[in-house]
């Protein structure tokens, strides 16, 4: 297969809880000794390539990891242990919208979006006719955001997101988002981010959504790469073991 | 510390971005934005200037001008710090999704801080135009030292920045911090020459100099001094019939100052770099 665009070597990551939860500086102070402090090990060693042009579904149960290994891709965590090597240029579509200020316009929005999602304002303001129209917001985008409705802001967040000429796109269950009219341009728009050589790493629930983009599917279980191969035959795995313990209820 | 510089050099875009936002979000009613910012210190100033005058005897000439002179300043380190102590928590939700330097959210709260104490300063300068020169046309209210301001404003945005940054790493974990931090500037502000000058610090520890030291091992305390002097002619301060010969800014307390805010900065840069990739991982 072609060369890696993100290598994934032996991660770990693994969280301290603290069980008096020392968010006062009281607690801090008075039960510094006393504190029980827990290690929790979210991922325990994964190893996988992301290939130029893949697009990788990832799979499991809640507290299985996998939004933990996003958020390491996107570099909001600290990995504890091992090696990611990116060659390429991210852009995590975690949340949509995270960083809308509400009584900021749209057009204001979408400059710091794009900006924070590593374009230049030069580059933001060159790309803003193709952003609104794929946002189909035209006639709301100076108003304040938070005169939009979610689903509006959903829009707005995904066109900055697949406008910014990223390499890899992280996707945290919003594949696509909107009414079926709008999801089905999503599709059509990811489809394309593929065609032209982008991969795609992204944590889903929806079957569907797996078997229609995803070339390889990564099972994660209790931090651990359980299996890792054809979407298909591991989306049948995967739902027969979601399905086995309620049969033997 | 070098490869956090040039990992904040390569986001400046997204810091002048978010510096523009914040004055954007402050000013959104566009002018006026602006002057209903400035009345807090002008009401302040107007009422310390009736009550020093008439009930506390105090005779200095133009006091309003000089309180305003200490005072601009000390509102910046105020907002400094007290904007950016919240500045990462309000940011969380961003800050758990997308990865950018993190020193930038405080940065920006005291960038857009800064451009405001600049815009502050103007008012000032116009003020004295208009209100001091306009009425006593012979002598020219700005004196040639105000080319110095640069050199103070540096000093001062190093000591902001130096504080504003252990702070809103500290406060990001301990949000008693805050509150902390609030009390302590209400007493700093008593405890620096903004309602009282240099000159009566000097004339009530005249018999051990060694006091007016410690006073001034406050680095505040000697910028507020400095900016008077520097902005607005020396002149003799009159209190309770006394009368206090100006004293001249003192390099030297200005030269620890400085040595002091650049430790500041240099010691904040690099508990926020030790704390930064735990803000996610906060309890």
């Amino acid at each position: 297969m072609s060369e890696f665009i993100v290598r994934v070597e032996d991660l770990r990551k693994s969280f301290l809880l603290s069980h008096s939860g020392a968010a006062g500086l009281k607690t801090a102070i008075l039960w510094w000794r006393k504190r029980q402090i827990e290690r929790l090990e979210v991922l325990k060693g994964i190893s996988f390539d992301l290939h130029k042009g893949e697009t990788i579904a990832i799979v499991g149960k809640n507290g299985a990891g996998k939004s933990t290994l996003l958020s390491l891709l996107a570099r909001v965590y600290k990995p504890t242990g091992g090696t990611i090597d990116v060659r390429g240029r991210i852009a995590p579509l975690l949340e949509l919208g995270a960083g809308f200020h509400p009584d900021l316009t749209g057009i204001e929005n979408v400059t710091f979006n794009g900006v924070i999602l590593g374009l230049t304002r030069k580059e933001v303001l060159a790309r803003l006719p193709d952003i609104i129209a794929f946002s189909e917001l035209e006639k709301h985008i100076d108003s304040p955001v938070r005169t939009y409705s979610s689903g509006m802001l959903a829009r707005l967040g995904f066109a900055v997101a697949v406008h910014v000429d990223a390499e890899i796109l992280l996707v945290d269950e919003v594949l696509a988002v909107g009414d079926n009219a709008f999801q089905e341009k999503c599709f059509e728009r990811i489809a394309e981010f593929r065609s032209q050589g982008g991969s795609i790493l992204f944590v889903s629930h929806n079957a569907d959504d797996i078997l229609r983009v995803a070339d390889r599917c990564l099972w994660l279980q209790q931090g651990l790469i359980h299996a890792d191969g054809d979407p298909k035959e591991i989306m049948a795995r995967y739902e027969s073991d979601e399905a086995a313990p309620k049969e033997a209820l | 510390m070098l490869a956090e510089l040039k990992e904040l050099w390569r986001f400046r875009e997204l810091l002048f971005t978010m510096v523009e936002r914040e004055l954007r979000i402050r000013y959104k009613n566009s002018f006026l934005g602006f002057f209903w910012s400035l009345m807090n210190p002008l009401i302040t100033v107007l009422v310390m200037t009736v009550v020093f005058k008439n009930f506390l005897n105090n005779g200095t000439e133009n006091l309003s001008a000089y309180m305003l002179a200490a005072y601009l300043p000390f509102l910046f380190f105020q907002a400094c710090v007290l904007d950016s102590a919240q500045s990462i928590l309000t940011a969380l939700p961003m800050v758990k999704k997308i990865y950018f330097p993190r020193e930038i959210l405080p940065l920006a709260m005291i960038l857009s801080n800064f451009v405001h104490l600049v815009l502050a300063l103007l008012v000032f300068f116009a003020y004295l135009i208009f209100y001091v020169w306009l009425r006593h046309p012979q002598d020219f209210p700005i004196p040639a030292t105000a080319a110095l301001l640069p050199i103070v404003l540096l000093i001062h945005l190093a000591l902001s920045t130096g504080m504003a940054l252990i702070i809103s790493a500290l406060n990001t974990f301990y949000e008693d911090v805050k509150h902390i931090v609030t009390v302590v500037m209400y007493l700093l502000f008593f405890a620096c020459p903004i309602m009282y000058f240099s000159e009566n610090v000097a004339y009530s520890f005249k018999d051990s100099s060694w006091k007016y030291v410690l006073y001034h091992l406050n680095p505040i305390a000697t910028l507020c001094t400095s900016y008077r002097k520097i902005l607005l002619d020396p002149q003799p301060v009159i209190s309770n019939n006394v009368r206090l010969d100006p004293l001249p800014l003192d390099w030297g307390l200005l030269g620890f100052a400085a040595f002091f805010s650049i430790g500041i900065l240099f010691i904040g840069y690099a508990v926020f770099n030790k704390l930064k990739w735990r803000f996610v991982e906060r309890p």
